[in-house]
């Protein structure tokens, strides 16, 4: 898109009047979008994003603009803006840009836009059927398509000068169920980074068959019951505890201004000998992975609590800077409109060494979760929640009737320290991830865990 | 008003038109936004950005094609023409697809354009974020860190043409001021926030913001965790736009249309307490939704959807308007130029009821006064089922007695909406949602 001269020149604009680090992103993104709902392919969107942001950071203070005119004339336009709020010191320093080595590199067998729409259509299509084949009382199937090929230059006054190409594929399946007046859904979705390949490991049919069958089951569950009690989260839950209960607590922004329970805890104990939890971009083909973040570092490994003890925060660019350390490749923004800022990509929380039917046999009375839906945690004090997409009863140590309706309340230090029993197994899922109103691609996983209590947000019978 | 966005939404619809499209429509919007954050009395944030874009619907043997575009220059137009058509050889044949025709209906004259707004100079704006800063601190020593605190101001720039003779543009600006602030005490920290958005400058309270914002903060410490039980429930305004978010996509004809509306089939019922009145006005005066059309160019206007209790009718766009044989009620929404005109809504509000909010409290004997929700995103809009997690303050005898956390709150919209026993007059406005205080007889309140 833009040689390394141009670029260089398009920062030092930025950084005439002063500042300490100026960098640019520019992006091309291709998108196409299909859904389908009550039988009919009702939407097929494309779309073709380009934009470029610059920022300029000069002590504590960043600047930020950006502009759709990807043109040289473009760039150096947003690049005076941005210069003139960033007025100050100026530590005119040389620099010329120079590609930075990756730790890893993601292969793209299918690139979408090779793939015919037809085949796309076909692929929704087909899950509809499945879903609608499950049960006579599915009464409504939404299916959503989409795929991303987005290419970046990222570009900075420390040198780095970064092309790389991000390829996103992902499917989700809603499913309605409806007998008499109880409606109830089901939800289901695969996700990488990735191209249409994901269709060769992911079978849509058993996938819609899964959304389907939960939506149907779930018209004869019982309301969750109300207050604390042991909970056994099945490692195909997915991962949204560890998501909310620490991950977004460990993120160096939050941790910098203080708004997190976690800030000041580095090299303390913070969770059960039992938890270990690593982010880490650098896993093939998953829905959070990177080559390189959105300020050109290469994605990387993070161990953040190991056996307890807290080991690292994450961190990007300016969270880094501020306390004299290097970037662990989670500085992530949403979209050229977006500065970037500390972000998840794929968060576990590490196996352990214990059977998980093992861990259910031993529980006399919980709730079993085996599909986490959304969260939210506050971060400033710990409490979060999360939402139980698919839950049962644990009745003298085996899976009682289904219950549905239920969200998981804690306190997310309180929760990692008390938690007695963590499984050999691992299941991985994908979402959207929220902060400060930017949406980015991540992944959660975690194994079979059991915590000895939370609040479970039932419903009381009358009384 | 014919500028440059007419043009670009003319040449646009006629290139369509020549390659085959039955109708055609093009959105265009530019935009301009400008962010100011401060923290400890110094700017910490500053975004100055520009975004334009243009959104082409082509209608082609009833079936509907997409597409978007950031890229302007005759690369973008040509592949946002050629791409919309070529995806509506392979959407679903659909009769109901139709962009809409130039109406009788006028398009409402709205004071939503204040140039004042982009000419203020940038100082004032940052001072006016700093001081919300100030009023917050000053207002208890306990508020300590600043989440963010700023200023926001947009002007955005619209024009709609279609192939039916529908060729609209308007301007709109609108500024805002926030407040997300930590209060701490010991080892104990609690959030609290202050906003406003208004259409002019002036309106905006400094004062106001901050001092909510660390009001809200520090009456939380302290909070403790109380016992499983079913109690009376009072929700903050904010808290009650919360749930408005779960209720307005039942209220749209779309979902209506495909089974997944908890209100399907029960027009002219009673779904709700008769204290109950739900309204959606796209021509507000003074709210900062209002624009004199929707995404689609069909005139703004005021819909009532539930009137004391009583379901009236659901939100249209020109798709399910058509489908029911009616009029669009103006609700075709775009969330921006990537998207399709969708059932949304504009300025969407519980109406204030008759009595006071220190009232409404002082007849509570025992009971919580929610002021947070977690997790409202998991409710479920088409069953009605909730479970969030909440925080908020122990009511008794009329009065507020202690701060709780760590509890969740369970149930159906239906018997939430059902249960309402008294309305507010305190009709609060957070950007395109409102509602007044509202207090709900009975519900389960999980907790240790």
């Amino acid at each position: 898109m833009f040689n390394k001269e141009d670029l260089a020149e398009v920062l030092k604009i930025a950084l005439q009047n002063g500042g300490d680090f100026a960098d640019i992103f520019v992006e091309q993104k291709k998108t196409t979008a299909i859904s389908l709902e009550a039988g009919k392919v009702e939407r097929v969107s494309s779309g073709l994003d380009v934009g470029a942001g610059i920022r300029v950071i000069l002590g504590d203070n960043t600047s930020y603009a950006h502009t759709n005119d990807i043109t040289i004339d473009g760039l150096k336009k947003i690049a005076e803006v941005v210069g003139k709020a960033a007025t100050g010191k100026a530590p005119r320093r040389d620099f010329s840009l120079m590609e930075v080595p990756a730790n890893w590199q993601p292969s793209y067998k299918k690139k979408p836009s090779t793939v015919p729409i037809e085949e796309k259509v076909a692929l929704v299509e087909k899950a509809n059927k499945a879903a609608r084949d499950v049960d006579w009382r599915v009464k409504q199937v939404t299916v959503g398509y989409g795929d991303v090929e987005q290419k970046v230059t990222i570009a900075n006054s420390e040198g780095t000068f970064v092309e790389d190409e991000r390829v996103r594929t992902r499917i989700i399946i809603n499913v309605v169920a409806q007998d008499g007046d109880v409606i109830q859904t089901g939800f289901e979705s695969a996700g990488g980074l990735k191209g249409f390949e994901l269709f060769d490991e992911v079978d849509v049919v058993e996938l819609a068959r899964k959304a389907a069958r939960r939506a149907v089951a779930m018209l004869e569950a019982k309301p969750a019951p109300a207050g604390k009690m042991p909970v056994v989260m099945a490692a195909e839950a997915g991962g949204t505890m560890v998501h909310e209960a620490c991950g977004h607590g460990l993120e160096a922004d939050l941790v910098r201004k203080k708004l997190s329970v976690y800030a000041g805890k580095l090299g303390q104990k913070v969770a059960s000998e039992l938890i270990t939890v690593i982010d880490d971009g650098t896993r093939e083909g998953k829905y959070g992975s990177l080559q390189y973040d959105d300020e050109g570092t290469p994605a990387s490994k993070t161990v953040l609590i190991e056996k307890g003890i807290l080991k690292s925060y994450m961190y990007d660019k300016f969270s880094a800077m501020k306390e004299g350390r290097q970037s662990t490749g989670n500085g992530r923004r949403q979209s050229y409109q977006h500065r970037p800022i500390p972000r998840m990509t794929n968060t576990y929380i590490a196996p352990g060494d214990t059977d998980p039917q093992e861990i259910i046999a031993d529980t006399e009375r919980g709730l079993l979760v085996m599909k986490m839906g959304g969260g939210q945690v506050n971060t400033t004090n710990g409490e979060f929640v999360f939402d139980v997409a698919e839950g049962y009863l644990i009745e003298n140590g085996k899976v009682g009737p289904m219950v549905r309706g239920a969200t998981l309340t804690g306190n997310g230090p309180r929760v990692l320290q008390i938690v007695d029993k963590v499984g050999s197994d691992l299941g991985f899922a994908i979402g959207t991830c929220g902060k400060d109103g930017q949406g980015v691609p991540v992944s959660d996983a975690q194994p079979t865990i059991r915590i000895p209590e939370m609040v479970v947000g039932g419903i009381l019978e009358e009384d | 008003m014919f500028t440059e966005l007419t043009k670009l939404g003319e040449e646009t619809v006629q290139k369509a038109m020549k390659q085959g499209a039955d109708e055609a429509e093009s959105f265009i919007m530019f935009d301009k936004e400008l962010i100011i954050e401060v923290a400890d009395q110094e700017v910490e944030n500053m975004k100055v950005a520009e975004t334009r874009g243009l959104g082409m619907r082509v209608i082609k043997d009833g079936r509907m094609g997409f597409a978007y575009t950031a890229d302007l220059t005759a690369n973008g137009l040509d592949f946002v023409v050629k791409q919309a058509l070529d995806n509506a050889k392979i959407a679903a044949q659909d009769e109901f697809n139709r962009l809409p025709q130039p109406g009788d209906d006028k398009y409402p004259q709205l004071d939503i354009y204040d140039p004042a707004i982009e000419q203020i100079p940038e100082e004032k704006k940052i001072q006016l974020a700093k001081d919300i800063e100030r009023y917050a601190r000053e207002y208890d020593r306990r508020v300590k860190i600043t989440e963010r605190c700023g200023y926001q101001d947009a002007l955005y720039h619209v024009a709609i043409v279609n192939s039916n003779g529908i060729n609209q543009e308007y301007r709109g600006a609108y500024c805002g001021a926030y407040a997300f602030l930590v209060a701490q005490e010991g080892d104990e920290q609690q959030t609290g926030f202050g906003l406003q958005y208004r259409l002019k400058f002036d309106q905006l309270d400094p004062k106001q913001v901050g001092e909510e914002g660390a009001e809200k903060a520090v009456r939380m410490l302290g909070a403790k965790e109380i016992g499983t039980q079913r109690a009376t429930i009072v929700l903050d305004p904010y808290v009650a736009t919360n749930f408005l978010g779960v209720i307005a996509p039942a209220l749209s004809a779309e979902a209506v249309q495909k089974g997944k509306s908890l209100f399907a089939g029960k027009v002219g019922q009673q779904v709700g307490s008769s204290l109950l009145t739900i309204i959606d006005d796209g021509a507000m005066e003074g709210a900062v939704v209002s624009a004199p059309m929707d995404g689609e160019g069909v005139p703004a206007g005021k819909t009532v959807l539930i009137e004391k209790g009583k379901l009236k009718g659901f939100m249209h766009n020109t798709y399910t308007a058509a489908k029911d044989g009616v009029t669009s009620t103006g609700n075709g929404i775009r969330a921006s130029f990537k998207g399709t005109p969708e059932v949304g809504t504009t300025n969407f509000y519980i109406a204030p009821g008759n009595t006071s909010r220190e009232k409404l409290l002082r007849e509570v004997d025992k009971g919580l006064y929610i002021t947070e929700v977690m997790g409202m995103h998991t409710a479920n809009p088409i069953s009605g089922d909730f479970s969030v997690g909440a925080s908020g303050l122990w009511i008794e005898k009329g009065e507020f007695v202690q701060p709780v956390k760590g509890i969740a709150i369970a149930g159906n919209i239906k018997d939430l909406l059902n249960s309402i026993d008294c309305i507010g007059t305190d009709l609060t406005f957070f950007v395109g949602k409102g509602s007044p205080t509202i207090r709900i007889s009975r519900m389960t309140i999980s907790g240790s």
